[in-house]
């Protein structure tokens, strides 16, 4: 028996043991780290470095750094992420050695409805847009207004999205991350993505006829091509009875939102 | 009765670490709400279960026993589990990328569980020898993965069910644990196991 009686060896024995122990396996460690480090992929680590870092799972992906794995691998497609600058997009792109189509974007609520477009009935049930949505197709008269009962505000995680007191969501783009929860919540689709860089956007996203829509709503589009007339560079065409905006050709005059007696072609501003 | 068998058994059913010795209730608790992490725990514990008792019984042997340092077992197992996984993590991260994101997360997670510690603790009580630490290490990882799925199964069935209010979420997994630590006290005394 090695130990002793003494008081200091019976400490300094056990303790030797045990650090001998822990510095063998610490050397183990240390060796095996070093040896056997599995490189990650560069490629993942530049990519992961020019995302926002937002991780605000807008991808589908759990977070940046799944993201980026997933883009390095060819799995995911650089469109999905909203939140990336277009700068960075374009630097991912070059690693990666695809090419960056896609422009910088944000979103806005294409409806210019709420108090302005009548009720089918008065809503008094539980929740939100998604469960009135199953009653009837919501309390709007029109088929695709916004009842503003808050999905968008529910499921944005930066309180970009709120409920205005003309009675429609609208977004705060100082806050927004360009996640896309609100845009993927909405039951009615209302939220879209236009280019960041546009100054004018169709508050409405109704297909119906002119005179259907003056019928419901104050503030639909009614199809009437004002603006379609009026616009010096033809960036503007009705399609099924909407006013649909080339972004290509837009060059942000406003001549379109002074003349729009619908008052739902918009300036970003508002 | 052959040891092995008993061994086997006893760790399996009649003494489940989990259900009849409470040991490992965090994870066993913390990762029992789906089924197939439920099973990925249940094989990263298996994994760390039966390596840490071979080498926590070697180090016993041959270092703890030959310096008189047994009653220092426990802090220097602690040692061994933690160093243990960590390399073995390295390791399979290097050779086997499927492998090591199959056990995923849960591996780390392990290295500080009481029941794999419990299991090393347990083969130096009961005077082991090696192949016997090894077979109680592999099978008190089956026990636990055992019980840890079946927990995740009642689990789910109860999540989506009208449960009162004040005992939905934690406090009914606690009664369904419960229940089927119950259940399980009935393997007592099979086979003559104690």
């Amino acid at each position: 028996m090695l130990l002793s009686t003494s008081l200091p060896l019976a400490i300094v024995i056990p303790a030797a043991v045990l650090i001998v122990i822990a510095a063998v396996f610490a050397v183990l460690l240390a060796f095996l780290g070093r040896k056997l480090e599995v490189k990650r992929d560069e490629k993942v680590v530049q990519v992961e470095s020019l995302l926002s870092g937002a991780n605000c799972g807008g991808c589908g992906y759990a977070g940046c750094s799944a993201f980026a794995e997933a883009l390095a691998n060819g799995k995911a497609d650089l469109s999905a992420c909203n939140a990336t600058s277009k700068a960075n997009k374009d630097k991912i792109a070059a690693i990666l050695g695809t090419v960056n189509d896609g422009e910088e974007m944000s979103f806005v609520v294409c409806c210019n409805g709420g108090s302005a477009c009548e009720d089918k009935y008065d809503y008094h049930g539980y929740g939100d847009c998604a469960s009135m949505e199953l009653l009837a197709g919501g309390r709007k008269a029109c088929p695709v207004g916004c009842m503003g009962a808050g999905t968008c505000v529910k499921h944005c995680d930066h309180h970009a999205c709120s409920i205005g007191d003309k009675g429609y969501a609208s977004i705060r783009e100082d806050r927004c991350t360009l996640c896309g929860k609100c845009a993927k919540s909405c039951p009615k689709g209302l939220i879209k993505k236009i280019p960041a860089r546009a100054k004018v956007y169709v508050a409405c996203s109704n297909h119906a006829k002119g005179k259907d829509v003056r019928s419901y709503c104050k503030g639909g589009c009614i199809g009437c091509g004002m603006c379609m007339r009026n616009c010096p560079e033809g960036a503007i065409t009705v399609v099924d009875n909407l006013a649909v905006i080339d972004y290509a050709k837009c060059i942000g005059c406003g001549a379109c939102v002074a003349k729009c007696p619908s008052k739902c072609i918009k300036t970003r501003e508002e | 009765m052959n040891p092995y068998f008993v061994i086997i058994i006893g760790a399996i059913f009649v003494n489940n670490f989990v259900l009849n010795q409470f040991l490992g209730i965090c994870p066993f608790l913390g990762v029992s709400k789906k089924t197939n992490t439920a099973l990925g725990m249940g094989f990263a514990v298996i994994f760390v279960m039966s390596i840490a008792s071979v080498f926590t019984y070697l180090v016993n042997e041959f270092v703890l026993v030959k310096f008189g340092l047994e009653y220092m077992k426990t802090i220097a197992f602690i040692l061994i589990i933690a160093a243990l996984v960590q390399s073995v993590e390295i390791v399979i991260k290097k050779f086997s990328p499927s492998l090591y994101s199959a056990l995923g997360v849960y591996l780390p997670l392990i290295t500080t569980n009481c029941a794999v510690l419990g299991v090393a603790l347990l083969n130096v009580e009961k005077a082991y020898n090696l192949v016997q630490s090894f077979l109680n290490g592999v099978f008190a990882g089956v026990g636990f993965t055992l019980a840890i799925v079946l927990l995740a199964g009642v689990r789910e069935r109860i999540v989506p069910k009208n449960v009162p209010e004040s005992f939905r979420g934690f406090p009914i997994t606690l009664i369904a644990a419960a229940i089927l630590s119950m259940a399980f006290s009935a393997f007592s005394g099979m086979f003559g196991i104690v």
